[in-house]
C-alpha cells in the first residue's frame, strides 16, 4: 500500500460523491428524515418514562443525547459504506480498479464526504431535539466534541469492515452496513449504561470503544466534570480498532484481486 | 496441461502444436509499453489462463482474440492489475505490477463496451472525474476535443445513465483517451454497436492512436474491425497463446482465408 495521497484524485472522489449525494433524493432520507424520525421515537419514549416519575432522572435527555450520538456512528458508517457501495451498484468498481486511484485516496475522499454528511445529520437531530423537546444539545458542553470524534472513528471502523465483507462475499453482504451498526449500538449502551445489559453481554460491551464514549456523554449530561478517563479509554479503543479494520480490508482486497472477484462486477 | 516454450517465448499446448504460435513481430524490449510473461490464473473449477506471454510495443495496435472462455478478459484484468496472477509477471510502461500499479496506470487508458458509467453524473462530469484520476487538473479542453473526435459534443451535458449503449461506449472510450495514454486497452469496444457507431469508434480510435501515439490492445469478436484497426493479432485458446502475428500471416498459418475463419476454427474447440 502506498501511503502518499494525490490530492487531485482525492478531490475527484469528493466531487463525484458530493454530486451523487446531491442528485439522489433517497440519500437525503438518511441525512434529513431518518434523524428526525429517530428523534421523535426516542425523545417520546424518554418523555413518557419521565412522566411516569419512576426514573427520577432526565430520561428524555438521555434518550436524545443517545440518539444524537448514535447518529454520529450512523452517518459516519452509512455515508462511507454507501459511497463505496455506490461504486459496486453502478459497476464502476472495475473502472476505478484499473485507474491510478489508490485505495487510500478513495478512503480519504469517502471520509471527507462522510464527515460533511455527519455534520448535516447531527444538525438535523439537534434541531429536531430543540424544536420538538426543548432539548439543547450544547448543555453538555464542549466535552461532547472528543466524544463525537471517538464515535466517528467507530463509524468509520464499521464502514471499513463492511467494505471488506462486500469485497469478500459480494453485494449480498451490504445488509451488514446497517446490521453491524445496530449490533454495535446495542452492545455499546447508547441509551443505557452497560450494567443495565444482560450479564453475558456486558464483557462484549466493555470491549467496544463506543461504550466509553456513550458513558462519557451521560456523565457530561449529569453536569459532572469532563470524564477524561472514559474518553481516553474510547480513544485507545479506536487506536486499536481502526488499524485492525484497515488491515482486514487490505487483506481482503488482496484476496479480492488474487481470486479474481472483480469479474463479479465486469 | 503440458507446455513447452515456442521460439518467441510463448508457451505451447497441444492446440498450439497444430498451429505453432511463432512470434513474428516481437517489439524491442526498450520500446515495449507492456511486457507480460508466463501469466497463469486458476479459478476454483477451471484454469482461465494457462501461461500467456504478451508484449506490446510503443504505438503498436494489437488484438487479443479468442472465443468466449478463452481467457481474454482475465488476461486483460491481470495486465491492468485488477487480478493478481498465480504465476508470471506484468510490466507496464516500465513499472512492475502489482507494486507500482498506480504509477503504471497513469499512462494507461481502459474502456469496456459492457461497463456502465458512474451513476448520477453528467457526461462532462464523468470525463472530468476520470481525467482528474489520471492527473489532469484542468480537463475542459481535452474533454471538448474528445467529444468532438467521437462526434458526441451534443451529449456533454446529458446524464450518463440516460445514454444509449452506443453513446455510452463512445463516452467510455473518450474517458480512456483523455490523458493521451501510451497504452490504450479496450475490451469489446464495438460489441452490440450498430454499424455506424462501430465505424465511428474505429475512426476515432485510429485518429487517437495516430495523433497521440498510443499503443492499442483490444479484444473483439468482430474480425472485420480487427483487420481494419490492428497490425497484429494474438489468438488465445484454452488460456494459451496459439497464434501471434500479422492478421494475414495468422490466417495462412491456420490455412484459412481470413481471421473470421481462424476464429470459427478455434471457437469450435473451445468449451464454454
Amino acid at each position: 500500500m502506498a501511503a502518499t495521497l494525490d490530492l487531485l484524485r482525492v478531490r475527484a472522489v469528493i466531487r463525484r460523491q458530493a454530486l451523487s449525494q446531491l442528485r439522489a433524493p433517497q440519500r437525503w432520507f438518511d441525512v434529513l428524515v431518518w434523524p428526525m424520525v429517530d428523534t421523535v421515537i426516542w425523545g417520546s419514549i424518554g418523555l413518557f418514562v419521565d412522566q411516569q416519575g419512576g426514573a427520577g432522572r432526565a430520561g428524555a435527555a438521555y434518550m436524545l443525547s443517545g440518539i444524537l450520538l448514535m447518529h454520529v456512528m450512523y452517518q459516519a458508517n452509512v455515508s462511507m459504506s454507501c459511497g463505496f457501495l455506490d461504486e459496486t451498484w453502478s459497476r464502476n468498481l472495475v473502472n476505478l480498479m484499473v485507474s491510478p486511484l489508490r485505495e487510500v485516496e478513495l478512503l480519504a475522499g469517502l471520509m471527507v464526504v462522510s464527515a460533511a454528511r455527519l455534520v448535516a445529520g447531527l444538525g438535523m437531530v439537534a434541531l429536531a431535539a430543540w424544536v420538538l423537546f426543548a432539548f439543547n444539545v450544547t448543555t453538555a458542553g464542549w466535552g461532547l466534541i472528543p466524544v463525537i470524534a471517538v464515535l466517528m472513528f467507530v463509524g468509520w471502523t464499521i464502514a471499513l469492515l463492511v467494505m471488506a465483507l462486500v469485497l469478500r462475499f459480494g453485494n449480498g453482504a451490504e445488509i451488514l452496513c446497517w446490521g453491524l451498526l445496530l449490533v454495535i449500538v446495542a452492545l455499546s449502551g447508547a441509551f443505557y449504561p452497560v450494567h443495565a445489559m444482560p450479564g453475558l453481554l456486558q464483557p462484549l460491551g466493555r470491549l467496544l470503544p463506543s461504550t466509553y464514549a456513550f458513558e462519557a456523554a451521560r456523565v457530561l449530561l449529569d453536569g459532572k466534570p469532563m470524564p477524561w478517563r472514559l474518553v481516553a479509554e474510547g480513544a485507545a479503543g479506536v487506536a486499536v480498532a481502526v488499524p485492525l479494520a484497515t488491515a482486514v480490508l487490505w487483506r481482503t482486497l488482496h484476496l479480492f484481486r488474487s481470486r479474481g472477484y472483480i469479474t463479479r462486477y465486469s | 496441461m503440458s507446455q513447452a516454450r515456442g521460439s518467441g517465448g510463448v508457451p505451447r499446448s497441444a492446440t498450439a502444436d497444430r498451429a505453432a504460435p511463432v512470434r513474428q513481430t516481437e517489439p524491442m524490449a526498450a520500446a515495449r509499453v507492456l511486457d507480460a510473461r508466463g501469466l497463469v490464473k486458476r479459478y476454483k473449477r477451471a484454469t482461465a489462463v494457462a501461461g500467456v506471454s504478451l508484449a506490446v510495443g510503443a504505438g503498436e495496435r494489437v488484438a487479443l482474440l479468442g472465443a468466449n472462455g478463452a481467457g481474454k478478459t482475465t488476461t486483460l484484468l491481470m495486465l491492468l492489475g485488477a487480478i493478481i496472477p498465480d504465476a508470471g509477471s506484468v510490466t507496464v510502461l516500465g513499472h512492475t505490477l502489482p507494486g507500482a500499479r498506480s504509477r503504471a496506470l497513469e499512462g494507461v487508458g481502459f474502456a469496456a463496451g459492457y461497463l456502465p458509467l458512474p451513476d448520477r453524473l453528467r457526461v462532462r462530469e464523468v470525463l472530468a472525474y476520470f481525467a482528474n484520476l489520471h492527473g489532469i487538473a484542468e480537463p475542459g479542453p481535452a474533454i471538448e476535443v474528445g467529444l468532438k473526435r467521437f462526434r458526441i459534443a451534443h451529449l456533454g451535458d446529458a446524464m450518463a445513465s440516460e445514454l444509449s449503449s452506443g453513446q455510452r461506449t463512445l463516452v467510455g472510450i473518450i474517458k480512456a483517451t483523455l490523458h493521451r495514454p501510451r497504452l490504450l486497452v479496450l475490451d469489446e469496444p464495438t460489441a452490440s454497436l450498430d454499424p455506424e457507431v462501430a465505424h465511428r469508434v474505429r475512426m476515432g480510435l485510429e485518429r487517437t492512436c495516430e495523433e497521440d501515439g498510443s499503443a492499442l490492445l483490444v479484444t473483439s469478436h468482430n474480425m472485420t474491425d480487427v483487420e481494419r484497426i490492428c497490425e497484429r493479432v494474438v489468438f488465445l485458446s484454452h488460456g494459451l497463446v496459439v497464434a501471434d502475428g500479422p492478421p494475414a500471416a495468422v490466417a495462412s498459418q491456420f490455412g484459412r482465408a481470413n481471421l473470421e475463419e481462424v476464429f470459427l476454427h478455434l471457437a469450435s474447440e473451445e468449451t464454454i
